[in-house]
């Protein structure tokens, strides 16, 4: 029954007719609370009395990391998806959520480092948050040029979503890096069970912030999935007449 | 916490710290990669899907 649900609300047909509808609702939406969040973050929090005003970083940091993360996670969770029930549009995604995963991941650790030479005196140290992020940016990468690599679709598409779910460990490992190691990196300062380290001046436009930039990567996703669709149903009929 | 955290755009360009040190460069780097790289994907994306439909029709 449930395999009847997916292959029925999945199809790619109906995926890309439901994802045209919201996208303009969501860029726009998004674009207005991100454009609002960094103005807030860079121009009306007070300066921050250890790192001074280097700390403005955060807005744009903290959301593309949080988003190299959760992109990673997206895919897993296609990938089981692809795994149990076979359903294309899930392959789809995991090919398509790659890209803009790489591209968030390689935002944060440029952002990170470039946030490191005024509050740690260096861009780089080889400190097992940084080299996490940076393991995840090369599976990005990999992940991508293995599934190019392959000649046969469907083959490229099962070794991708199995190669996805193991590269899955490093996520934990990521998140908890500043926990389990001694590290350069800053452990949590937002956590579920505990009140906020930041103060709430700061707090609320780097919740916006992450709200806006999430919204953004959404549409990047949409606009990616629906080029990897368009080129890997070229040839069915429904394809010409959407286009 | 909706004053502005500066007097002037000179102010806002250079951040300048309590400890002395002009952190604007950092920041305004890293505003421009972010808009610059979101920017990028879009339009290649855009251009991607453009591209293809033509193929395709």
């Amino acid at each position: 029954m449930i395999k009847k649900f997916i292959h029925q609300f999945a199809s790619p047909k109906t995926y890309l007719k439901q994802v045209d509808r919201a996208y303009s609702y969501i860029f726009f939406t998004s674009l207005s609370i991100y454009l609002i969040a960094i103005f807030w973050g860079l121009f009306l929090t007070p300066e921050d009395f250890v790192q001074g005003h280097s700390y403005r970083i955060i807005y744009l940091h903290v959301p593309a990391s949080f988003i190299s993360q959760s992109l990673y996670l997206g895919m897993a969770f296609a990938s089981a998806i692809f795994l149990i029930w076979k359903v294309k549009l899930s392959a789809y995604l995991v090919r398509s959520i790659a890209p803009i995963g790489a591209m968030t991941t390689f935002i944060a650790l440029v952002s990170g480092s470039i946030w490191g030479i005024p509050t740690w005196g260096t861009w780089w140290a080889w400190d097992a948050r940084i080299i996490s992020t940076l393991i995840l940016f090369i599976m990005y990468l990999g992940l991508i040029s293995l599934h190019d690599s392959f000649t046969n679709n469907e083959k490229a598409d099962k070794f991708l979503a199995i190669l996805v779910l193991v590269g899955s460990v490093n996520i934990p490992i990521i998140k908890m890096s500043v926990e389990w190691w001694s590290t350069l990196h800053q452990s949590a300062s937002i956590t579920i069970t505990q009140k906020p380290a930041i103060d709430p001046s700061m707090l609320y436009p780097l919740f916006a912030s992450a709200i806006g930039f999430t919204g953004l990567v959404v549409c990047l996703v949409i606009l990616s999935s629906k080029f990897h669709i368009l080129d890997r149903e070229r040839n069915k009929s429904w394809v010409k007449d959407y286009v | 916490m909706f004053n502005f955290a500066f007097s002037s755009m000179s102010e806002a360009i250079l951040m300048e710290s309590q400890n002395g040190q002009n952190h604007g460069i950092y920041v305004w780097s890293v505003f421009l990669i972010v808009f610059g790289a979101l920017i990028l994907t879009f339009i290649i994306y855009k251009n991607k899907i453009r591209n293809l439909s033509k193929k395709i029709k």
